[in-house]
């Protein structure tokens, strides 16, 4: 039995959660005046620039860097030598699974393995002159033989990137249930096919920046950073820099957008901070959008040998899914993503399931964790079979998965990938999806349609959300170098408002306003009264972070409890100052009021705690409390994309005409974010379902489309408008019910558009089998269907 | 230090008050207003003309401050966010909160400054020219719906107003 969660507050006084409200991070935001990175130049300011390898393999036979030191302006050139001693390798903070961590150094060490790999850094009295003197160091490679493609990567005569490993596969994780093979052949019809999954950007519009600042002496690094994580990147520096935490701070005001890219540090990080080491002069830099591409994690790329067994009547017998993940030259602090695996069951039951990750090394930029972290992979690559499986069977694609969902009654529901579904009503979401999107009218206009000559489809993916963690304890059991948990320190201040301290920094998710909503309702004022302070490693808990869609889930309990016990001490307090005994007292909307008659505000209780003055017996002064909160299971989200295209098979480019998502969250803190979430996340999907893709040349290995000219991420043009809806239940694991929402939007859009487009082209037999789905991509798969007539 | 740098004396009105700075002439417009003049809600995002993150007001127009050197920008006048900030929010920043057209802030300035001239030029636009409009700033967070909900509510209530609210 899944343990549920025990709800304290039982919420009689007004409540916040569930309140559309607007922002408080506006109103910094919208004036500008958000604190990022780029906007700090504090005095003696110097930058960093980086010489980074041109070549996707090459042994660095030497460096010359005299004109770069004799450059006026120049105060600092580091080569592999001078760091390599002096710093340690970084520490992945996801180890993979039963895997050797390939850890990230400084400077890449004899030989740079992927095109961007940092080979010398500069610090010169500005970027400019910093640049010029990067353009200036002479570098002489020599080139070795190199492999950018997975497949290609596992080959036996393929280069091996880290000979001591003896092979590109840096790991296999099966995981699977029942007989697989025995089931596709009890199966009636078996549909298979590989899959391939475009690599793509996160691409935050703030790149990644440091400003680290050294004082010699005094000894404090005091960081400033574009990260997810504070305390994990301080813990981070720490380890690699070879000082105790206590030498480091790490401040992160405003984060222009992360989306998994910015967990963990990075070689630039460390450079930076030596170069103020050693200068005793705060160094900062940011990283320009050429260098992103090739020095920033990247993500999803990754091949799907998948296969599905079905039943006449519809039943799903057997699925299989065998995949290649792509991670790039080393490890990144995330690894590469978990979830292809974990999740992938999504909402469906079925007795033979087998799914395998491959981790394979290639000569390209590091992969690491982005928005859905292996979920949308997953759910496109099932998504599409079952559509196809659909076809063969003749049986309608919403009837075929109607029969294989896992029911509520079901639940809690162990999958076969290692999860346990808490609770959720699958059909519910996929009935509103079709329903709204008018599934009986498109098929009938469709009809119409074509006897006009044009191709309209509509098509549908439906997905199961592993949202949070199930606790510190099995990231334990997983080497992972941090825990589930969030803490907070909630302390009222001496005007009657209180303060909000979190680790959590601001990076577009609003946990300012909802972390504000939460405390407001624990403790029975009014959200405008609470003010929350993020980010800064000094003053905040030790923490985790803003990531894996779980920080409402554990920052709610943490501030659960820490609110209750402030409450609770307030209502003592005001007990011995009103002579009343406490069961008689309430506070609400800053006031506490006792059945009795008297009244006290929430500021006359908060003063005298901070003076003391008149105490209950054996009450400590202070108005404020720490506390943890450790989740006890994962909540999984859930829902269904619909989407509706039409073709046009003479070019192969097709509209998207209608666009739908119903998802459910459990309990909503704050429908307006949720919404903003969802938006997010489906404009990334959709971005990378129909444009994105990082490319790489076979032949020469080099990366073909590295800068925002050539990369196509979506305009307000490019999209269409989104419709949104929802369903609510209030998950029985977490506190307030909350599933996390930061993901959900990336994961089921790219299948709802390919089964829309298979749908539409159903009368020429087209099988979609990769992203993105271009129109030349549609264009090929139609003529190669021409020419075998 | 030895660094002779050559410099030029560029002379730009900002948000209506009169800069003057000498300046490297390579200097890009975005780093004079952002690092000589502290005007940071101007922001940079790819410092190739394409992300549009770097929108500010060249003489009412919008225009790409990094594809602009700051040299060029000698005599002219330059509006940037911090030219609607108040106590109070201005019509178009309220309505970016209002909508939620915001979510990490970093693409806000260059949004409001491209909306701002749109309520200047009043010419009323359908839902594609208003797309096409903003399709000039990028934004990897909001997925585009609410900042057009955003400007759409915005120009609709400053038509008829001359585009002075
Ligand atoms: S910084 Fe991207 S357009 Fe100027
Ligand atoms: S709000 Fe983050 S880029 Fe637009």
């Amino acid at each position: 039995m899944t343990e549920i969660v025990e709800r304290q507050t039982e919420q009689t006084r007004k409540s916040f959660i569930g309140q559309r409200r607007t922002r408080v991070e506006d109103e910094r935001l919208v004036r500008g005046l958000g604190r990022f990175v780029d906007d700090v130049d504090p005095p003696r300011l110097v930058h960093m620039a980086l010489v980074r390898c041109p070549y996707p393999r090459a042994r660095i036979v030497s460096i010359d860097a005299s004109a770069a030191r004799a450059l006026p302006g120049v105060l600092e050139v580091l080569l592999p030598e001078d760091v390599l001693e002096r710093t340690d390798p970084i520490t992945i903070l996801r180890p993979i699974p039963d895997a050797p961590a390939i850890m990230p150094r400084a400077l890449a060490d004899g030989e740079a393995l992927y095109e961007g790999q940092p080979v010398v850094s500069v610090c010169a009295v500005s970027r400019y002159i910093a640049e010029d003197a990067a353009g200036l160091i002479e570098v002489e490679y020599e080139p070795q033989p190199f492999v950018v493609d997975v497949l290609k990567a596992i080959e036996d005569d393929a280069p091996i990137l880290h000979e001591h490993m003896g092979t590109n596969v840096v790991v296999t994780n099966p995981r699977g249930d029942g007989d697989p093979e025995r089931g596709f052949e009890e199966s009636d019809v078996v549909v298979e096919d590989t899959f391939s999954i475009n690599r793509v950007s996160g691409l935050p519009m703030e790149t990644r920046a440091i400003l680290a600042d050294w004082t010699p002496g005094v000894k404090t690094l005091h960081v400033r950073a574009s990260t997810q994580a504070p305390h994990l990147f301080r813990r981070q520096l720490a380890q690699s820099l070879r000082l105790p935490e206590a030498d480091i701070r790490v401040t992160c005001d405003d984060v222009g957008g992360a989306f998994g890219l910015k967990l963990g540090i990075f070689a630039e990080d460390l450079l930076a901070c030596v170069h103020s080491m050693d200068l005793g002069r705060p160094v900062k830099w940011v990283e320009d959008r050429m260098e992103f591409f090739r020095g920033a994690t990247q993500a999803r790329e990754s091949v799907h040998q998948a296969k599905l067994g079905v039943s006449s009547d519809g039943l799903i017998v057997s699925y299989t899914n065998r995949y290649y993940v792509d991670a790039g030259a080393h490890n990144s602090p995330m690894g590469s993503p978990m979830l292809s695996s974990l999740m992938f069951q999504g909402p469906y039951k079925f007795p033979n399931g087998y799914v395998e990750r491959n981790v394979v090394l290639t000569n390209k930029v590091p992969v690491g964790a982005y928005r859905g972290y292996g979920q949308p992979e997953g759910s496109f690559v099932r998504e599409v079979l079952l559509d196809r499986a659909a076809r063969k069977i003749e049986m309608d694609r919403l009837e075929i998965r109607r029969k294989n969902f896992i029911r509520p009654d079901d639940m809690p529901w162990q999958t076969i990938g290692g999860a346990k579904y808490d609770s959720g009503d699958y059909r519910a979401c996929l009935d509103m999806a079709a329903e709204t999107i008018g599934y009986e009218d498109v098929l009938l206009r469709q009809a119409e349609a074509r006897a006009d000559g044009r191709y309209v489809g509509v098509g549908f993916g439906c997905y199961v959300e592993m949202t949070g963690y199930p606790g510190s304890k099995f990231l334990g059991k997983h080497n992972a170098q941090y825990g589930a948990h969030e803490g907070v320190v909630v302390r009222a201040n001496r005007s009657g408002g209180v303060d909000v301290y979190t680790g959590v920094p601001p990076i577009g998710q609003s946990t300012e306003t909802a972390f504000g909503q939460v405390a407001a309702t624990v403790i029975g004022l009014d959200p405008g009264n609470v003010r929350v302070f993020a980010g800064d490693t000094h003053g905040t808990p030790v923490n985790t972070g803003s990531f894996a869609s779980r920080t409402l889930i554990a920052g709610s309990g943490a501030i659960e409890r820490a609110g209750r016990e402030v409450r609770e001490k307030a209502l003592r307090v005001a007990a011995h100052m009103l002579d009343v005994p406490v069961e008689t007292l309430e506070l609400e909307d800053s006031v506490i009021t006792s059945t009795q008659g008297p009244r006290i505000t929430f500021e006359e209780v908060a003063l005298n705690a901070f003076y003391a003055h008149r105490m209950p017996e054996g009450e400590l002064p202070g108005l404020e409390a720490t506390a943890y909160y450790d989740p006890i299971s994962n909540a999984f989200a859930y829902g269904t994309a619909a989407a509706i295209v039409e073709v046009d098979p003479e070019s192969g480019e097709f509209t998207l005409e209608r666009f739908l998502f119903v998802h459910d969250c459990g309990t909503q803190v704050n429908p307006l974010l949720v919404e903003g979430q969802l938006h997010g996340g489906i404009a990334q999907a959709l971005g990378a379902a129909l444009f994105e893709e990082i490319v790489y040349d076979q032949e020469s290995g080099q990366l073909v489309n590295g800068s925002m000219i050539d990369y196509f991420m979506p305009t307000a043009a490019d999209l269409p408008r989104i419709e949104l809806g929802h369903t609510e239940v209030a998950s029985p694991v977490t506190p307030f019910g909350v599933r996390g929402i930061g993901e959900s939007g990336t994961i089921p859009p790219g299948a709802a558009v390919a089964n829309a487009l298979a749908d539409a082209l159903s009368p020429f037999g087209v099988d979609i089998n990769r992203l993105p789905l271009t129109a030349e991509y549609v264009w090929r798969l139609l003529a190669a269907k021409q020419a075998a007539r | 230090m030895t660094e002779t740098i050559e410099t030029v004396r560029v002379s730009v009105k900002v948000n209506g008050e009169e800069a003057v700075r000498d300046v490297e002439p390579r200097r890009q417009l975005v780093d004079f207003l952002r690092h000589d003049l502290g005007l940071t809600g101007t922001h940079v995002g790819c410092e190739q003309g394409v992300c549009g993150m770097c929108t500010v007001l060249f003489d009412g127009e919008p225009i790409k401050s990094c594809l602009m050197l700051a040299p060029q920008a000698d005599g002219h006048e330059i509006t940037t966010v911090e030219s609607l900030n108040g106590e109070e929010l201005h019509p178009l920043q309220r309505a970016f909160k209002e909508h939620h057209g915001l979510q990490c802030g970093y693409c806000t300035p260059a949004m409001l400054m491209t909306a701002l001239a749109l309520g200047r030029r009043g010419v009323p636009l359908d839902r594609e020219q208003l797309e096409e409009e903003l399709a000039g700033v990028l934004c990897r967070c909001t997925g585009y719906q609410k900042i057009y909900d955003a400007v759409e509510s915005y120009l609709a209530e400053t038509a008829g107003s001359g585009g002075t609210a």
